[in-house]
């Protein structure tokens, strides 16, 4: 049962702090009152609706697990919003499973926070009986809904979601793409370790005191064969990914660490099994399966990270599913993909052009600021070309496509190669060039040994080898990096900036070189401040302005009315004319609020000559009073001493796809030596992302929107900044919340501290290799050694990894 | 000390099970979520007496 939501504008400055029942927003003057309830007050008459909707259904319960669960209630209803979830090309491609009794399908809802969140939404149910059940992963962020097809439809269950402030992210890329399953492969490889692992060891016991040496000599052969039996499944399943991971080294003529753990791996395994065959002893086998359990769990603390955060977006993401074609029968919902040039389309206000198109009829107000960034809406006229990725202000408008999806403007970007292969690591990680190395002096000490021990005592050469080939096993080596960059992200992840893996860690620590996007990254989009230019007003004169914008839906009005004092007048006879302004009549005073030639010339001319050209504005006349109001870009409060602190360390530079009015100002706060470049294509950005990676610079590139994707991708490491991470972010290696710029600075320094401790742990991991080592080449690695030293240097580095990490990021404030 | 051989049989037995036990765990997603599950438990089954969030409006 869908609700109407009432078109809400936003608030203004809140006066007093009632907090809305429904969101927690403050309360405008008069808040929304419940007849039946004077006691609960509502910002917007959406909150409102929701309250009603959740109380007509017995679902209070919502408000009291946690305070203001409620999302703002923002979004204009749009009629025949979700008309494209009935056609039936568009839900085989949603549903998980379907059937004439039972329909899945796996929503992915970012906007869930909170208790009452997973509480509302798995109690689907009691507001649409046609919903069997619904059940929340709330990492993910991701609901499950299964439905009678016969009793609701999966329109009306999207519409439901939408009117209860939860709705559903449906994308072209979520089409075809289900719900990707989360790996299990390491659980299952960590469960057999362990369980290898700990049984062995209780057999090795007998072996390592003396007293049980009655019963080692009874039961030596049964213990033996009982753990290689053990062992054997920990070789073939948990420790594949070492050797599949050494093996396509190999392959690609390179050495990485994985290739000297599989080497001593190996020879762990053949000498117990020789050992146990020819009953010399018990073996290695504690040691082996112990050594896979501890770098399993290296690898678990490594692949943790925030599967809710999609780091691999592209395009798709961000376009809709589907669009309303235009036919001589009337409008029909078409999947995106089906569009073909030369059909007509129409798009409405809020809407996303999804292919290049030309502009047939109305007025097109097109906000690029997400794919050029551009930071106003453009004004198009009918035979203008409009390229996809902008998002109509206003009136709806009729396109005819030119191109179809695939071939657009913005889509060609992604043909370039930066996104064709998967990303190979560009930089060798640490603990790779280490591996190396370590191949090198361990086979050539495995060999010395021999050749030292040959002539005199054959038997003890072959000990002396395959001990140093055991050793080699970088075991505390490779969990050194997992452990303290896995530590390290999870600090970093504590002030809302994630990182895609591990690996980026490193990346950001040894980084020389920053570039910025412009608007939105460098410029905070919510706060431009709103500058008045001309004769001073009246207050009255003021709140006549503000009734007539308050009408309005357009960007620019909206933001004005949030900056001008709260009104009740009352506005007769408003109209607006899309692309042009607003005007309605005060208390019989006419306003006119728009483009210089909208409110007409002569104001136009006096605003100008005040202000200077070139800057965006909105003019207004009031009778006789005429003036301008100037929306200037402000750069985030935290910018200056960002770039003061980054300054000083590495090479900055800009670019932005806006023209070049910010120069001086950009130039003054990035000092002389910064590269400073203005009306960047997408593409533009790319190239001088690879020109620097090709003067041997390591690059993160800091962006926001659609038009930095190539640059982002490129880049060593591409960090996207974004208001709310519920919102679109391009592909990535890292997301940083806006809010948290400030700390950027701190950031990058703790990511090199990072690396040192890495470098620490892996001096650390020497020492133990080292004592390993002495011990080898004399030929007194024994199996009770090797049980004492494997387990003291894996814990040990682990928690001296974890530790330093930690201390590092008190120590900044992290 | 033959008992050692069924000893050892029947605490390999146990291990085996827990075994299973964890990869039963696996397969039926429960360590895909391991946030939700906490708060769903403390959530009230019956239909609640409807009392509207009075202080919260404070």
């Amino acid at each position: 049962m869908p609700v109407p939501v009432a078109p809400a504008l936003a608030p203004p400055p809140p006066h007093i702090s009632v907090a809305c029942t429904h969101c927690g927003d403050a309360c405008p003057d008069a808040p929304i009152r419940l007849p039946a309830e004077p006691g609960l007050a509502f910002c917007c008459q959406g909150c409102r609706a929701v309250y009603e909707l959740l109380a007509a259904n017995r679902l209070c319960t919502y408000y009291r697990l946690d305070a203001h669960p409620g999302q703002k209630m923002k979004t204009v209803e749009l009629p025949g919003r979700f008309d494209y979830l009935d056609a039936e090309a568009v839900q085989a491609q949603l549903l998980a499973f379907r059937s004439p009794t039972l329909a899945r399908i796996t929503f992915s809802i970012p906007q869930m926070h909170c208790a009452s969140c997973i509480w509302l939404l798995e109690n689907l149910f009691k507001l649409d009986p046609g919903i069997s059940s619904s059940r929340v992963n709330f990492l993910r962020k991701e609901l499950t809904v299964s439905y009678q097809p016969a009793a609701t439809t999966l329109k009306k269950v999207v519409k439901l979601l939408a009117a209860v402030g939860y709705e559903p992210q449906i994308t072209l890329a979520e089409l075809g793409a289900q719900p990707h399953a989360a790996s299990r492969t390491l659980y299952y490889q960590l469960g057999i370790a362990a369980f290898g692992f700990g049984n062995v060891m209780l057999l090795a016991f007998p072996e390592y005191f003396s007293f049980a040496g009655q019963l080692q000599s009874t039961f030596g052969r049964f213990f033996g064969g009982l753990s290689f039996l053990l062992a054997l499944p920990v070789l073939l399943v948990s420790a594949r990914g070492f050797y599949r991971s050494a093996w396509q080294g190999l392959r690609q003529r390179y050495i990485n660490l994985d290739f000297p753990i599989s080497l001593g791996l190996t020879a762990l395994f053949m000498t117990s099994v020789f050992e146990v065959l020819t009953q010399r002893g018990p073996g290695y086998f504690d040691s082996f399966t112990g050594l896979v359990f501890f770098m399993l769990i290296g690898k678990w603390v490594q692949q943790r990270s925030y599967d809710a955060l999609r780091f691999d977006r592209d395009f798709t993401s961000y376009f809709p599913v589907a669009v309303t074609r235009l036919t001589t029968a009337g409008e029909e919902s078409v999947s995106v993909k089906e569009l073909r040039a030369g059909q007509r389309i129409r798009v409405r206000h809020q809407e996303i052009i999804p292919a290049d198109a030309v502009l047939r009829r109305g007025a097109g107000q097109i906000d690029y600021s997400f794919v050029s960034g551009e930071s106003e809406p453009v004004a198009r006229q009918a035979g203008d070309l409009l390229y996809a990725g902008g998002r109509q202000m206003g009136e709806a408008v009729e396109l005819e496509v030119v191109r179809e999806v695939s071939q657009g403007y913005l889509t060609q970007l992604w043909n370039n190669p930066a996104f064709q292969k998967e990303k190979q690591p560009s930089l060798e990680t640490y603990a790779d060039k280490v591996g190396r190395y370590f191949v090198g002096l361990t086979l050539t000490l495995a060999l010395g040994a021999v050749a030292y021990w040959y002539p005199q005592n054959p038997a003890m050469a072959l000990r002396a080898f395959t001990s140093v080939l055991v050793i080699a096993c970088p075991c505390a080596l490779s969990l050194a990096t997992p452990f303290a960059l896995g530590a390290a992200l999870r600090v970093l992840g504590r002030r809302k900036f994630y990182l895609k893996n591990s690996a980026v860690v490193e990346t950001l620590g040894r980084a020389d070189t920053l570039v910025f996007d412009k608007t939105g990254t460098l410029t905070d989009v919510k706060k431009s401040v709103v500058e008045y230019v001309g004769p001073p007003l009246s207050p009255g004169q003021m709140q006549a302005v503000a009734a007539v914008v308050r009408q309005s839906t357009h960007p620019l009005s909206q933001r004005l009315a949030t900056e001008l004092p709260a009104s009740s007048l009352a506005v007769a006879d408003f109209t607006e004319t899309p692309g042009q302004g607003v005007r309605g009549t005060v208390a019989g005073v006419v306003v006119r609020v728009g483009t210089a030639a909208f409110v007409g010339a002569a104001a136009a001319e006096a605003a100008t000559e005040a202000a200077g050209p070139a800057q965006s504005g909105v003019y207004f006349r009031l009778g006789e009073a005429s003036g301008r109001y100037l929306f200037r870009n402000v750069y985030r409060d935290s910018l200056r001493p960002v770039l003061a602190a980054l300054g000083t360390r590495y090479r900055l530079a800009v670019l932005s796809g806006d023209n070049d009015t910010e120069q001086a100002r950009l130039r003054e706060l990035f000092g002389p030596t910064a590269e400073i470049h203005f009306r960047q294509t997408p593409q533009n950005k790319l190239e001088y992302i690879a020109q620097l990676k090709k003067a041997g610079r390591t690059v993160v590139m800091v962006g926001d929107g659609l038009n930095d994707a190539g640059a982002l991708q490129c880049a060593d490491a591409g960090i996207a900044l974004t208001d709310t991470l519920t919102n679109f972010s391009p592909a990535c290696d890292a997301i940083l919340e806006a809010d948290n710029f400030g700390q950027l600075a701190t950031m990058l320094g703790f990511s090199r501290t990072c690396l040192r401790i890495v470098l620490a742990t892996f001096a650390l991991s020497f020492v133990y290799n080292g004592i390993g080592l002495t011990l080898a080449v004399q030929g007194r690695f024994t199996p009770i050694v090797s049980a004492i030293l494997m387990p003291i240097s894996s814990l040990s580095v682990m928690v001296f990894a974890t530790l330093l990490v930690r201390l590092a990021a008190r120590r900044r404030g992290l | 000390m033959s008992i050692i051989f069924l000893l050892i049989g029947i605490s390999l037995l146990v291990a085996l099970t827990f075994l299973g036990a964890f990869f039963w765990a696996v397969r039926s997603g429960q360590y895909e979520d391991d946030y939700t599950p906490a708060v769903r438990m403390l959530f009230e089954e019956e239909t609640e007496p409807d009392i509207p969030p009075g202080g919260s409006a404070a």
